[in-house]
């Protein structure tokens, strides 16, 4: 309304124009009356005293007139009506905005050192979701949760807003960029003499690079340090010694039938497992069953990987060297191959009580699939085990499944490289470390002295987001650009450079890390540029490797172009692998001593090695497996819980050498006996609200002289602490005991599943003997044109939970908290359910996402007593917040229990309002309500996706259509396990899997229509199994 | 005849329930009409003592109880399947038997109404506090233990001594005569109370606008209204130009947006190529496009004649032969960068537009000066012979 | 005590006279209270503060004060709602049914339970209101057309709900009116104070005792309590409805109606005995509310705990029959799942102690009976929980499980709500006649003419 009668008020006088060329003389000496004449925008009689009464009738001035009247009109007559607020529009518009329609960056984000490529929304140039850019040949569309809720970090409301400085008193100031650049100049050159450390993670962006040898030259005893807490240094240490290369090469997955992973969660946590997914669902294709690939799968805990494989062996990760010696021999022996040491497998099989029918089918399947039979360690193994592994593989012939794609820019520093730093920061020789965005007093071993170590050197920079454990440490705190408000490039494969670029300018007086060194290069004085890293990556780029690349464009487009598609990729030959050098083999004889408890450390599912330890999403994303939130756990068997007298939630002291940790249990199905799994990243003591003191830090437990890998220990001693914690999950915890409660999901026919030979021989076993006639009292109600439908391939659906993070960021979707989860009051609106069935030992796992059924008959609907949740006639369950009063009948009578309800107003009952920062308003998605305390929300389809898809296709004159839509969850799902669609569209995709022989609904008998078509879950046993 | 205006009748009193019958039976057979027993309770047979008549309250609810029947049918069906129609659970909108419960409820509600209403003011016709029984001890003694009978004097056959007599002889214990009460007075019209009624209507009539405009709409009552979520166009507090709505950042290249290479240039050192083809569709798109952002300058058919009649320096037309030399990407370029007086239109088209309006443009062009053989082409298509 | 009970027991003892009928009951409207009754009134109230209290929090933070979670939607809110809307049912049962079966000791007791109806009527309407999201949205579940031009949705129980609780309302407090006219009237020409007078005469509407009134009034007084029998069985059944129509396994039963009645009934009485049997010996009615009218009532408590115990057999045996696993699991999970205690509290209470009804020197012991029904209220308590909680709490998806732990606000409204009602009835008992006087003079020896007036036929 205001911006009517604005526009009414400014009755803008006709400027003078000035004639850039004359058609007249007149005109050319600006004679008066041409002035007077052109002053008046109109011809005489129409701009004189204009009166309405005189105008024609379908004048456009009346019109303007009467709808400027109208507008006065309401506006006096809504005088006392709610305000809402003043109305800035652009001045001058950018061309590719435009007001409430999204645009699309490619970038890629900082969260791990995969650098998979992005899209970042944007919405008015500020943006609001992230999702995977399909033209990144590496991640092709998908990406993982942390980045998906990279989002969140940015609006992050206790990002650094300024440089600080520790002050005498020892806590720290804001100082402006201006002193802090002369200050750290001065320093720099002063401690020129001595050394100075650079410590960053993994640097894989070229142009970064060369920002680093360009200090390098001014301050020539710079030395730059990198690490990660979890990377595959082993593996690559140990294919070293085979293969001479450096780098452990990556697997096809997707060629591989056969499939032996130990200890190794490559669907879940190692490597990019993003890729990973993808590949490996490339062999559960329903519609391709006989080129189903088989997963075994020996480890010590319950993993993502362990979940969804067809054999699991339980064994304990310090056994496993020997494991792969007792196969090496087995298998060396079937192909006259002589393996040093006498290891027997049945023997061995013994020791572990393994099934030694499942190890006969697994060698047998290696022998037969010789050559697409990998076999795969875990980071954690020990180098032995990893050199054993690249024999077996080598006499196995499954060379053709490596690809050396893996481009490591820089190495990452040793053991002894981390030892000399630290004694030459004791012995003062160091004058400054610079910390490159990276935590070192948070992730390197205790016992390295490296905390103690940083008290000796004069000047500590710490350049990163959030204040960390390490930037307390030292004098200078200096807030660095979000990855979406950066430059930047990347090469983290053969075949291609990774783009980035900034989609918003820096939200506070932060700047990009590589700009502040850049900035510290120059003499004093110099003037800090916002786009000062942009012209150096453009020079980079225009002087070094764009001249490698040999494009046919002129820099510019090329440029443009390669900003446009995030990616360059061109030619670049993928080197072999090299014959394998049979000296490796001499360390294979001697064998781990296995005794005491094996204790593994792995990354967490959520937070990684605890960067986003301060993000909600990821805190309160259930785990994979066990479905906790806000917590990490020691996961221990039931055998070893009972022998320890303990259950879950009771503390356990770990004791390893010196290093001791006091830390909750959590019973977990199928873990291995006397092994004791645990996350890292947890128990951060300074990030933030909502990361500091969340969980346990286990980093305690890592030593700089490790004997089998950094993040394995054997002979742990391990003993009952007494006390109790509360560690709570999503889901509760299934007993194994009850016969009631045993196998529920099975008999109830939730999860339905077979083997691949039960539906080679028989397509249609499932619905064999689940025939119901269903009848309805009342006609069906016909849905003409589109009608949305959705159907989940359990094949492919990993329980990963990428999507619950999709939509949490898509939907507006509060955290409620450890304590509202503890209650039972989490909000996401898909979930994965998790079933175990079998025996706590060796139990099969089944996961589910469940999200709302957008059933036909919705029992939901019916008990509304005020219709706020009814069907579209697109057969969409529409929930309509505003009618809604909250009496969660619909929930109770929601046979999923899909419905969620804001018990409080959670943005408010979280950390005392933690969430209704105003920053926050930027996270949230502007078409998706914001939904307020005793409102019932749930999954809606994405329905702003539609509207919007059908705004398209209305505007291009088309009939919508099935495929325009893409849900958030869908897009996020790594392994393309979820297709929506119109059902009525009997080519689409959707159909093809509605109709498909192992397609079925979840309760099908109540029938209440449900949407959503599950394909059973084919297991790839063998036949004698059926 | 009953001389006495004032009197209203007489009244007697008896000890026990027989009596009482008795007594009402001989009135009612000495043929009195207007006489009235009084009783602390319902003495059984007094009605066929009394000569009444079977009582009728029944037909009354009857009534209103069925219309009450009619009515929510008729509400359920108009708003479930007229004015607001639904789908609910895949039911038909008039889904009769999930109606019925309040079908019952309502047919016992407006039944149970009607019946108490009826019986209190129209059999009654109560309230009526100023009868003249009221506050004689005739009224206190049989509201509580006597049994008293009346006979009123507008009964044809009132005669006061004769009615006495009759009493008397029926055994009453006390009789008395009940004067009609002076002037009547209505203490519902006194000054006090009007003013307090006043009072407590405009009490009421404010809390309820203040409760439905005002309070309803303060913490904690949420009507998510307000949402802090950023929507186009909004100020925002977070940045210090307050502007909700940011630019996009220097050198970004957003998905489908590359920039115009050769911008700033007044002569291009190179142009683009047109991606689009002449097609029927492009061309109906391209003529939207010019007649919104080129004809008012440069006229509906580029003849350069302004629909602003010249008030401005008059446009080209892009029928000159200088026009119909440049290239599409030429074109192009001066869409995006203007030209003298033609400012950019970078802002206002996107490049696929532009591309359009260019082809649209050329098609104008070719139709101006169109050479024989187009006519020739035109009849081929149309099949018909144009001289 | 020995009672012939061939031939029907006075309903009034102590061959009182009319008088002095009139002088007990209107006793305790005229003295000052005295100590009992002003501790009585000052315990319940704190009560009602303390309820007050926790319903202000839940008004200003949300439901989220409660235990309620994602499986368990409805929990505290909704059993008080039933367990009071249950309690009210006896006062309308005695009103209307027994009237309807010429009962005449129904008189003694009739009017104090029809209050004690109304009192638990508004009691369990608030919770309705109160355990939504929303409260100030409740307008929307009443049909008009709210400001999305929306009306309600007449397929919802709930809507069902609002519609025969406001019946159920509305419908016994005209009958309490009605039957109360003739009592004001009898008060107006007792009472000497002017404003007491002016009081009653509004009320009383001018009534005169007038024998032509009097036969309407009885006709009518017929009809309504022939309106209200069917109502008081149809509000319950379709609270029922509210879990009967739902597909809850635990909650889809057929058998809901007639049982949820039975309770009803079943808790009503118990909670009339409580009550009564304080009333009549602080304002000494010992001699119109007499130990036969207590004994009757213990019947009656007898018969439907009974009921009530017949349909937690029948619910198991469906739940085996039928054959659906849902089914069986809730009904097993009922008994030995992790709210067994709650289960078989209510068993105990509802079927196991009233069985010691069976004895008459229990019947007509004041102490004894006062403890089976202070655990019949429990038990039926209870029985709304284990319905509600118990089912929802495990249902259909494994997932999707979990546990209710109410709150101390949950608590604190549920002492609330006892703290409403006691005050509400504590109140009244102070200023209205407890007992009918006019039906109670009707039915005092004597009162009637000897031959019914129908000699000469």
């Amino acid at each position: 309304m205001s911006e009517v009668k604005e526009s009414l008020n400014n009755n803008s006088a006709p400027e003078k124009v000035e004639p850039t060329y004359w058609k007249s003389f007149k005109e050319l000496h600006n004679s008066n009356e041409f002035i007077e004449a052109s002053h008046h925008e109109f011809k005489d009689g129409v701009t004189d005293e204009f009166e309405l009464s005189k105008l024609s009738h379908l004048s456009r001035r009346k019109f303007l007139a009467l709808l400027g009247a109208s507008a006065a009109l309401a506006g006096a007559g809504c005088a006392d009506y709610r305000d809402k607020g003043e109305i800035i529009p652009y001045t001058k518009k950018p061309e590719e905005i435009i007001p409430g329609k999204a645009n699309y960056y490619a970038s890629f984000s900082n969260c791990c050192k995969c650098r998979c490529g992005i899209l970042i929304k944007t919405r008015e140039g500020r943006p609001v979701k992230v999702d995977g850019n399909p033209d990144n040949p590496v991640s092709q569309g998908k990406i993982c949760a942390k980045c998906q809720a990279s989002i969140l970090g940015l609006y992050d409301p206790e990002r650094l807003t300024s440089p600080l400085k520790k002050a005498r008193n020892g806590n720290f100031e804001k100082i402006s960029w201006k002193y802090v650049d002369s200050e750290i100049r001065n320093a720099l050159l002063k401690s020129n003499g001595k050394g100075i450390a650079i410590i960053a993670h993994t640097i894989n962006s070229p142009t970064a690079l060369s920002v680093l040898e360009d200090f390098r030259k001014k301050y020539p005893n710079t030395r730059i340090y990198s690490y990660e807490l979890f990377s595959e240094e082993i593996k690559n240490s140990a294919w070293k010694k085979c293969y001479g290369d450096s780098q452990f090469p990556l697997i096809s997955w997707d060629k591989a039938k056969v499939i032996l992973s130990l200890e190794s969660d490559f669907l879940g946590s190692e490597g990019n497992h993003i890729e990973n997914a993808r590949l490996f669902s490339n062999g559960r294709d329903v519609n391709n069953t006989n080129k189903f690939n088989r997963l075994y799968v020996v480890e010590g805990n319950m993993s993502l990987t362990g979940m969804n494989a067809d054999y699991r062996l339980r064994l304990r990760p310090d056994a496993q060297f020997e494991f792969v010696m007792s196969l090496l021999n087995e298998v060396g022996r079937k192909i006259n191959v002589d393996i040093a040491g006498n290891y027997k497998l049945s023997a061995f099989a013994k020791k572990y009580s393994l099934l030694s029918k499942t190890l006969k089918y697994l060698v047998n399947d290696m022998m037969k699939n010789r050559g697409a039979a990998i076999v795969y360690a875990g980071n954690s193994l020990s180098e032995k085990t990893h050199i054993a592994v690249n024999y077996l593989n080598e006499i196995l012939g499954n060379k053709n499944l490596y690809r050396n794609e893996t481009v490591s820019l820089h190495p990452y520093s040793t053991k002894d490289e981390w030892s000399e730093l630290v004694s030459s920061m004791n012995s003062g020789r160091v004058g400054a470390v610079i910390h490159f965005d990276s935590n070192p007093v948070f992730h390197l071993p205790s016992d390295s002295g490296y905390k103690h170590a940083l008290q000796k050197v004069d000047t500590v920079i710490t350049l990163t987001e959030l204040e960390s454990e390490t930037s307390l440490l030292g004098n200078y705190t200096l807030p660095v650009n979000h990855s979406f408000e950066s430059w930047g490039d990347a090469k983290t494969r053969t075949g291609f450079y990774s783009m980035q670029q900034p989609v918003i300018s820096p939200l506070h007086d932060s700047r990009q890390k590589e700009a502040a060194l850049l900035c510290w290069i120059e003499k004093d004085g110099f003037e800090y540029k916002e786009n000062l890293y942009h012209e150096y990556l453009v020079k980079n780029w225009q002087e070094n490797i764009y001249t490698g690349l040999k494009a046919g464009l002129p820099f510019k487009q090329f440029w443009l172009g390669a900003l446009h598609d995030g990616v360059v990729i061109f030619n670049e030959n993928v080197p072999s692998t090299a014959g394998f050098n049979n000296t490796a083999l001499a360390d294979l004889n001697s064998t781990a001593d296995v005794s005491g408890f094996a204790v593994v450390l792995k990354e967490s599912y959520s937070i990684g090695d605890g960067r986003f330890a301060n993000n909600g999403w990821l805190q309160e994303l259930p785990h994979p497996v066990s479905k906790v939130t806000w917590d990490n756990y020691a996961a221990v068997s039931q055998a070893t819980a009972k022998e320890l007298g303990i259950d879950t939630n009771d503390y356990i002291e770990i004791t390893i050498e010196k290093r001791k940790l006091k830390i909750p249990v959590l019973v977990q199905p199928g873990s291995a006996d006397k092994t004791i799994t645990i996350e890292s990243g947890y128990g951060r003591t300074k990030s933030g609200t909502i990361g500091t003191g969340v969980g346990f830090n286990v980093n305690v437990l890592l030593t700089s002289a490790y004997g089998l890998s950094p993040w394995l220990f054997s002979s742990a001693q391990v003993k009952k602490a007494g006390g109790s914690y509360e560690i709570v999950t999503t889901q509760e915890h299934q007993s194994f005991d009850i016969e009631l409660l045993k196998d529920a999901a099975q008999k109830r026919g939730i999860i339905r599943e077979g083997t691949v030979n039960e539906f080679l021989k028989n397509p249609h076993f499932l619905h064999e003997n689940s025939e119901h006639k269903l009848d309805t009292f009342y006609p069906e109600f016909p849905y003409k044109d589109v009608k949305w439908g959705m159907a989940i391939d359990l094949n492919k659906c990993l329980g990963c939970g990428e999507c619950v993070v999709a939509c949490t960021a898509e939907n507006n979707v509060p955290v409620v908290g450890k304590e509202q989860v503890k209650r039972g009051r989490e909000m996401q609106w898909i979930r994965i359910d998790r079933y175990y069935s079998g025996s706590v030992e060796e139990p099969s796992v089944s996961t589910q996402p469940m999200l709302c059924q957008h059933c036909d008959h919705a029992p939901c609907e019916n008990v509304c007593p005020v219709a706020a949740t009814t069907h579209s006639p697109d057969g969409l369950n529409q929930m309509v917040y505003n009618r809604c009063v909250g009496t969660r009948y619909c929930s109770n009578n929601c046979p999923y229990k899909v419905r969620r309800f804001n018990f409080f107003n959670f943005r408010d009952n979280f950390n005392d309002g933690y969430q209704l920062d105003n920053i926050f308003s930027l996270v949230y998605n502007p078409e998706v309500t914001v939904r307020s305390r005793g409102v019932m929300e749930k999954c809606t389809f994405c329905v702003q996706r539609i509207m919007e898809a059908r705004e398209i296709a209305t505007r291009e004159k088309r009939k919508l259509r099935g495929y325009d839509v893409k849900t958030a969850c869908q897009e996020a799902c790594p392994t393309n396990a979820i297709v929506f669609g119109d059902s009525n569209d009997k080519e689409a995709e959707l159909s093809k899997y509605r109709n498909h022989n192992l397609g079925y609904h979840v309760l099908e008998e109540l029938n209440v229509r449900p949407n959503v078509t599950y394909i059973a879950k084919l297991r790839n046993t063998h036949t004698e199994e059926v | 005849m009953n001389e006495n205006k004032n009197l209203y009748g007489v009244t007697a009193l008896f000890d026990s329930a027989n009596e009482i019958i008795h007594a009402a039976k001989e009135v009612e057979k000495a043929g009195y009409k207007n006489f009235d027993v009084n009783t602390p309770y319902p003495v059984h047979g007094m009605d066929r003592a009394m000569g009444l008549k079977r009582s009728t309250v029944g037909f009354f609810t009857l009534f209103f109880g069925f219309s009450g029947t009619a009515f929510i049918l008729l509400f359920a069906y108009w708003t479930m399947s007229v004015n607001y129609p639904m789908v609910i659970g895949g039911k038909p909108f008039f889904a009769l038997p999930s109606f019925i419960p309040v079908t019952f409820e309502t047919t016992v509600l407006l039944g149970g109404i009607a019946t108490v209403v009826g019986i209190l003011a129209v059999f009654f016709n109560l309230p009526s506090n100023n009868h003249p029984l009221h506050d004689t001890d005739y009224m206190c003694s049989v509201s509580n233990d006597k049994y008293g009978i009346v006979i009123e004097a507008e009964d044809p056959k009132f005669n006061e001594n004769e009615v006495t007599e009759l009493l008397k002889r029926l055994g009453a214990k006390k009789i008395h005569t009940v004067m009609n009460p002076g002037k009547e007075s209505f203490p519902i019209f006194e000054g006090r109370f009007v003013v307090f009624l006043i009072l407590v209507v405009l009490v009421v009539c404010g809390g309820t606008y203040f409760t439905l405009n005002k309070v309803l709409y303060l913490e904690p009552f949420d009507w998510m209204l307000e949402q802090d979520k950023l929507i186009p166009q909004e100020k925002s507090t977070i940045f210090t130009d307050n502007k909700g709505m940011r630019t996009t950042i220097e050198g970004t290249v957003a998905r489908g947006y590359l920039p115009y290479p050769f911008k700033g240039q007044t002569i291009p050192t190179e142009t683009l190529a047109n991606p689009l083809l002449p097609t029927k569709k492009v061309l109906e798109f391209g003529k939207g496009k010019f007649l919104t952002f080129c004809s008012p300058c440069h006229g509906n058919y580029a003849d350069g004649d302004s629909r602003l009649h010249g008030q401005f320096p008059n446009p080209p037309t892009l029928h000159s032969a200088r026009a119909r030399e440049f290239g599409d990407g030429m074109i192009y370029h001066i869409i995006v960068n203007g030209q003298n007086t033609m400012p950019s239109y970078e802002t206002q088209t996107t490049s696929e537009e532009r591309w359009a309006i260019i082809n649209y443009i050329r098609a104008l062009q070719r139709a101006k000066n169109a050479k024989l053989t187009d006519l020739q082409e035109v009849q081929k298509e149309l099949g018909v012979n144009v001289k | 005590m020995e009672v012939d009970y061939s031939t029907e027991a006075a309903v009034v003892e102590g061959n009182l006279r009319l008088a002095e009928i009139d002088r007990i009951i209107s006793r305790p409207i005229e003295e000052r209270p005295g100590k009992k009754y002003l501790l009585a009134l000052s315990i319940s109230s704190s009560f009602l503060l303390i309820g007050a209290i926790c319903v202000g929090l839940t008004l200003f933070y949300g439901v989220g004060m409660w235990g309620n979670n994602q499986p368990v939607g409805w929990a505290f809110g909704i059993v008080n709602f039933v367990f009071w809307i249950g309690i009210g049912h006896a006062g309308t049962l005695i009103s209307a049914i027994l009237f309807l079966l010429r009962q005449k000791w129904r008189t003694g007791v009739a009017r104090f339970a029809e209050a004690m109806t109304i009192f638990a009527v508004m009691t369990a309407g608030l919770f309705p209101i109160i355990h939504t999201g929303r409260p100030w949205l409740a307008g929307y579940l009443t049909p008009y057309p709210n400001q999305h031009g929306l009306w309600v949705n007449l397929n919802s129980p709930l809507v069902w709900d609002v519609f025969a609780v406001s019946t159920y309302f509305t419908i016994s407090l005209l009958f309490w009116y009605i039957g109360l006219v003739p009592d004001f009237a009898t008060l107006r020409d007792k009472t000497i104070s002017k404003v007491k007078k002016t009081i009653y005469s509004v009320f009383s509407l001018g009534w005169r005792h007038s024998n032509r009134h009097w036969q309407h009034y009885e006709k009518a007084y017929m009809i309504l309590a022939g309106l209200s029998t069917p109502l008081v069985l149809s509000v319950h059944s379709i609270v029922s409805f509210d879990f009967a129509t739902s597909i809850l396994p635990g909650w889809h039963t057929t058998i809901f109606p007639p049982y949820f009645v039975a309770g009803a009934i079943f808790s009503g009485f118990a909670m009339v005995v409580t009550v009564l049997v304080f009333v009549r010996k602080v304002f000494d009615m010992e001699n119109i509310i007499t130990l036969n009218h207590l004994e009757r009532m213990n019947k009656i408590i007898l018969a439907t705990g009974m009921m009530v115990g017949y349909a937690y057999g029948m619910e198991f045996f469906i739940a085996w029959y039928s054959g659906v696993q849902y089914e069986q699991f809730v009904f097993i999970n009922r008994a030995f799942g992790p709210y067994a205690w709650a289960y078989w509290t209510m068993v105990s209470c509802n079927v196991i102690f009233p069985q010691l009804f069976w004895f008459r020197k229990i019947r007509r012991s004041v102490p004894a009976m006062f403890i089976i029904v202070i655990l019949v209220n429990v038990g039926m308590w209870f029985e709304r929980f284990v319905i509600i909680v118990s089912s929802l709490h495990r249902d259909f998806l494994p997932s999707s499980w979990g546990m209710f732990v109410p709150t101390l606000v949950d608590l604190g409204i549920l002492l609330g709500s006892f703290g409403l009602f006691f005050t509400l009835v504590l109140l009244f008992a102070k200023t209205l006649p407890v007992v009918s006087i006019s039906e109670i003079k009707a039915v005092a020896p004597g009162s009637q003419p000897s031959h019914a007036g129908n000699h000469n036929e």
